[in-house]
């Protein structure tokens, strides 16, 4: 059975001159997809909205309340793991450096000096070996650690990606 | 500048009660939304609260020139789309409503009688039941059209979809429904059986 422009009709909620009322009204008596689009229509345009239970809210104030206290907690854990890692790494790190410098401030600039020039060598080094490797290295080395290191690099990839997008998520339709 | 705006300006400078105002006048169609979308009271009303959560957290990033209750809409439809899609197993029950009905739909004074009112009752449950076998976006576009009279070009930019899209998706939607409707429709026995008295 041709349903338009009958059906259009229903769906696009035109309105409709007497003419095109009497047809449709035609239509409707012997088309069942079209009466029970005509039907659904009305059902949809008739129903009613629904309301939340009386107080609201006042739960949406607690819950507000209650989010803000754990956001509070989280944001102060999250800062004193973060103040004390990063106070007890340094303290690890400068504590030999920290006792030198208390017995003798020139063997710490010594040593201050000694530990530039050896990581501007190592660095140095580090160059010169990385330029031979990939010259020499593609030969030796077998396709299975080749594809450690490129799975290796792409799970960091993927780590970076992930902690940016967490970072930046912000929800749909904000 | 409008009543509307103005509230939003105050909650947006941290205002806690310019806010309470915006939830309470917007708590029935964001609550009517989560509730036609995941079709129970309970997740409805968390969701709504999450809804307003989000409008709370990202007052910030609204955009004056998009109609507030729009945007607020858009962030209850997003919502329960993805709460929809991480509910892998679940069954949209309408025996709830069944139950709960009456606590959430206001009497309707004009009502002639109470078996047509019943009757009436029954036909808005079996399409409230129906919409639970849409697609979540589908759902939320006819929801946004008829319970809350937005226009294609406003559901599209809540949906964050084209006017043409929203268009395509309400006509697949409303045949969808009729389709069901038709099929679950109780037919009249009109013959009678063999066995059954005339009378009946």
């Amino acid at each position: 059975m041709n349903h338009q422009p009958f059906e259009l009709w229903l769906l696009e909620d035109q309105s409709l001159d007497p003419e095109q009322k009497r047809a449709l009204q035609f239509h409707l008596q012997t088309c069942l997809h079209c009466s029970a689009l005509a039907e659904t229509g009305l059902q949809l345009r008739s129903v009613r909205a629904a309301g939340p239970a009386s107080g609201f809210t006042v739960r949406f104030q607690k819950r507000l309340t209650a989010h803000k206290l754990a956001d509070r907690r989280r944001k102060f854990w999250g800062m004193l793991i973060f103040v004390v890692g990063g106070l007890s790494l340094l303290a690890w790190s400068a504590a030999p450096a920290l006792t030198r410098l208390a017995a003798s401030p020139a063997e710490w600039i010594a040593l201050i000096l000694s530990y530039i020039f050896f990581i501007v060598a190592s660095l140095q080094a580090l160059t010169d070996v990385g330029l031979v490797l990939m010259r020499v290295a593609p030969g030796f080395i077998p396709p299975f650690a080749w594809l450690v290191f490129a799975s290796a690099l792409a799970g960091i990839g993927l780590l970076w990606i992930i902690s940016i997008w967490r970072l930046t998520y912000v929800p749909r339709g904000v | 500048m409008n009543d509307e705006l103005t509230w939003v300006l105050q909650a947006q400078q941290g205002n806690q009660d310019a806010f309470t105002y915006l939830v309470e006048t917007y708590q029935k169609p964001v609550y009517n939304l989560c509730y036609r979308m995941l079709g129970e009271p309970e997740s409805a009303e968390d969701a709504a609260q999450e809804t307003f959560l989000r409008v709370y957290q990202h007052l910030h990033r609204y955009d004056r020139k998009r109609p507030f209750a729009t945007w607020m809409l858009s962030i209850a439809a997003h919502y329960c789309i993805d709460r929809l899609r991480k509910r892998k197993f679940a069954i949209f029950s309408i025996d709830q409503e069944d139950d709960e009905g009456p606590a959430f739909e206001l009497p309707d004074p004009a009502a002639p009688d109470p078996e047509a009112e019943s009757v009436k009752r029954e036909a808005r449950d079996r399409l409230h039941g129906l919409l639970g076998s849409l697609d979540g976006t589908d759902r939320a576009a006819v929801i946004m059209r008829y319970w809350h009279d937005l226009s294609e070009a406003e559901i599209a930019e809540a949906l964050h979809l084209t006017v043409s899209a929203v268009k395509s998706r309400l006509h697949r939607a409303r045949r969808e429904l009729a389709g069901l409707w038709q099929e679950e429709k109780p037919t009249p026995r009109t013959q009678r059986r063999p066995h059954e008295s005339p009378a009946f």
